[in-house]
């Protein structure tokens, strides 16, 4: 099973990954093996529904969401294998010794905020922050409990008073979070 | 007869001379198969008496440890089943802070005090879903488990970087000429005989009359006959417990292979249930129906459903017949996990015996996740062996008042426990994914509507939040003192009632309907009829 996946990934990609991402070889050829285990039409490129097929991601509130922050660099609705891992190396824990490009605190910020901000205008604006709220609790808070709560938010957050929050503002209210531990994940070897 | 055997073995040998094998070489080949093919008879037939099965494996252990040694791995063999305990992922869902997307018994992060919604509310789910992409459990239930140390298998060697030194690769070669030279065609042809020998035996006891001397006579032949065709594939089986060996009602054990009924029928024999088949299979079938009472039906007909299960209700109250063995998961796993058992053989008022079973994946993977049976029959008889750890466990019986989802989640996580497995609360159904869309995407739906419950409880009332913090606190420190196993079920067993309170009554009809249907299906010996079966049973649904 793996031995088929390892043989088409060159020695040179590998070594190029490593030095975009800081995955390390090993986990860059595990993490290959899973993306042609997810791609059933072996074409080389995943596209939505091979994701979907996961079960867990398909009962994720955010699913669809997570989905799309892949297809965000691809422009034929397809993500190879690059496109793939450049977007996972996003979750890599912060080591402080290694060197970090894209999992840095400010790149998982800015990670977080492409989550909620669709039309790219580098400012969430309330019907935003509204469709990712409806994402999460489905129809079991009412539509005006909802808005509310989406105006508090955005209240207690907005700095310059235009109702929408910039990048800044975002990366302030979560001053306090602990990003790191909460947009990492573990890779195996 | 003399001139046919005659061509039989020059057509051997010139077989064997076509796989390059040298003139030379021939006859010390041809003796060796000879050895092995005697050995192999004499360890099918007697050697699980004579302990000559453990002893290969002892052999087969000193070598991977040697193995092991050289390859640098400071790990012993033994902590294998540890490691599979405390895997990662057993470790990570069991963090009473983290979100865990689970169809049954979703859990979310508690909110902020104040009920309002802050902008790392989702970042968990986001987490979840990342790490869903890198490895899901579904998937990994589903292929092949992964070794720590390499078994001389090429099958199982992924690390692309595993250096070979010269002596290592000397064992493997020695391994690679034994096993598919000498014990491959040895194994198949003892298979052939000792299959052949198990359906002449079950029409020869079929010939007596009914009574209790036939059944006892039945049980000790047939169980025979199942261990010679164990011995021949090199299954080695250990088994736990056997003052809880089932005696009459319904057996239940974790799904990994299509050979597990034949394993565990080698201790005791059981009665199947199963799809009427046609070919080599329905020879099997109507010679094992001649010497005892296996309910086998036609699973596409309605009528011929309801008669089995009208069948398997009277047969699993008489205590005179032997018990039925029962595969409540509906399809196979890779023995790591124990998924969703299906309720209806728990339903019915009787003596449940659950049993565990383990494989060991250092000798021969059981797993079937080839792309076909003969792939899959290749590889075991190319293994080195197939060890088997059964465990029985004492009978259970249904409380009053105990639903049959509660008795078969309770049955589940003892099984589980057993065995050391994971508990997934995710049925079979996933294996339908492929085929039925529309069924797939309603379960899908339903299950993502509890996620959004569960985090929608941010927004509720505090105090209610407060109650259910200490709730929760409580069950987490009960949780830390007791064992792993009784720790599982019973924090199931709370989440489910946690999750029944606020479960909508529309919901819990719409699942029970779904469950109707599983009543009426019964689990079978091979994996791909489950999805033909699940399918006509949809579509009866549908209708």
């Amino acid at each position: 099973m793996g031995n088929k996946s390892s043989l088409m990934l060159q020695e040179q990609d590998i070594r190029d990954i490593q030095a975009e991402t800081g995955f390390l070889p090993s986990q860059i050829e595990r993490l290959y093996s899973r993306f042609t285990s997810l791609d059933k039409g072996d074409s080389g490129t995943l596209s939505r529904e091979d994701f979907l097929r996961i079960p867990e991601l398909a009962i994720n509130p955010l699913g669809d969401r997570i989905v799309h922050a892949f297809f965000k660099e691809s422009e034929d609705d397809h993500v190879n294998f690059r496109q793939f891992v450049r977007v996972l190396a996003h979750f890599r824990p912060i080591k402080k010794a290694q060197d970090n490009k894209l999992n840095a605190r400010e790149e998982k910020l800015r990670f977080a905020f492409k989550m909620y901000d669709l039309d790219d205008d580098e400012r969430i604006s309330r019907e935003e922050l509204l469709a990712v709220l409806h994402m999460m609790v489905g129809e079991n808070i009412s539509d005006d409990q909802l808005n509310s709560i989406a105006e508090r938010t955005i209240l207690e957050a907005d700095r310059d008073g235009d109702q929408m929050i910039s990048f800044e503002e975002f990366c302030s209210a979560l001053e306090r979070t602990d990003v790191e531990q909460k947009m990492s994940i573990k890779f195996l070897k | 007869m003399a001139w046919g055997i005659g061509i039989l073995r020059s057509s051997y040998e010139s077989l064997l001379l076509s796989y390059g094998v040298w003139e030379a070489l021939l006859p010390y080949i041809i003796w060796g198969q000879r050895v092995v093919f005697v050995c192999l008879l004499l360890v099918a037939t007697v050697g699980g008496r004579l302990r000559l099965r453990r002893k290969y494996v002892q052999v087969l252990d000193s070598v991977f440890t040697f193995a092991a040694a050289k390859l640098g791995d400071e790990t012993p063999l033994e902590e294998e089943g540890e490691a599979r305990r405390d895997s990662d992922e057993v470790h990570e869902a069991k963090d009473s802070d983290r979100v865990v997307i689970d169809p049954e018994s979703p859990k979310a992060e508690p909110g902020s005090p104040d009920g309002s919604f802050k902008f790392q509310d989702p970042l968990p789910y986001l987490a979840a879903g990342m790490r869903a992409v890198v490895s899901d459990c579904v998937t990994k239930s589903f292929t092949s488990a992964e070794l720590r140390t390499w078994n001389m298998l090429s099958r199982t060697k992924h690390k692309r970087y595993l250096r070979l030194s010269r002596s290592l690769t000397v064992f493997w070669v020695v391994g690679v000429v034994i096993r598919y030279l000498f014990l491959f065609p040895m194994r198949l042809l003892v298979t052939v005989i000792s299959l052949a020998n198990l359906v002449v035996c079950c029409i020869a006891v079929g010939l007596l009359p009914e009574s209790e001397f036939k059944r006892r006579l039945n049980a000790k032949v047939v169980t025979w006959c199942f261990d010679f065709v164990a011995g021949s594939i090199s299954v080695v089986a250990r088994f736990h417990n056997p003052e809880n060996r089932p005696t009459h009602g319904i057996a239940v054990a974790n799904h990994t292979s299509p050979i597990d009924c034949m394993v565990l029928a080698t201790d005791q024999c059981y009665d199947m249930v199963g799809q009427k088949s046609g070919g080599i299979l329905g020879v099997f079938m109507s010679a094992l129906s001649k010497s005892s009472t296996h309910i086998w039906f036609e699973r596409t007909e309605a009528n011929q459903r309801a008669e089995a299960a009208k069948r398997l209700r009277e047969h699993s109250q008489n205590t005179r017949l032997p018990p039925i063995l029962i595969f409540p998961e509906g399809c196979c796993v890779n023995n790591t996990a124990v998924m969703q058992f299906k309720k209806g053989s728990f339903e019915m008022d009787c003596t449940i015996y659950p049993i565990a079973i383990r494989f060991d994946p250092r000798y021969g993977d059981a797993f079937w996740y080839q792309d076909t049976f003969v792939q899959y029959l290749f590889s075991m008889m190319t293994s080195w062996a197939i060890v088997v750890d059964v465990w029985y466990l004492p009978p259970m019986q249904r409380r009053q008042n105990e639903s049959g989802v509660a008795f078969a989640q309770r049955v589940k996580a003892l099984i589980a426990h057993r065995g050391g497995f994971v508990q997934l609360a995710w049925d079979g159904l996933i294996k339908l994914h492929t085929t039925k869309q529309d069924v797939w995407r309603l379960k899908q739906s339903q299950w993502r509507q509890k996620q959004q419950k569960e985090f929608a409880r941010h927004f509720e009332e505090r105090e209610e939040e407060e109650e259910e913090e200490k709730e929760e606190d409580e069950v987490n420190r009960d949780v830390n003192v007791k064992e792993n196993g009784q720790m599982e079920s019973e924090e199931s067993a709370k989440q489910e009632t946690k999750v029944e309170k606020r479960r909508k009554y529309s919901e819990k009809e719409e699942i029970k309907e779904s469950d109707a249907d599983e009543n009426e299906k019964r689990d079978v010996k091979r994996e791909e009829e489950t999805g033909k079966g699940n399918t006509n049973t949809r579509e009866k649904k549908a209708q």
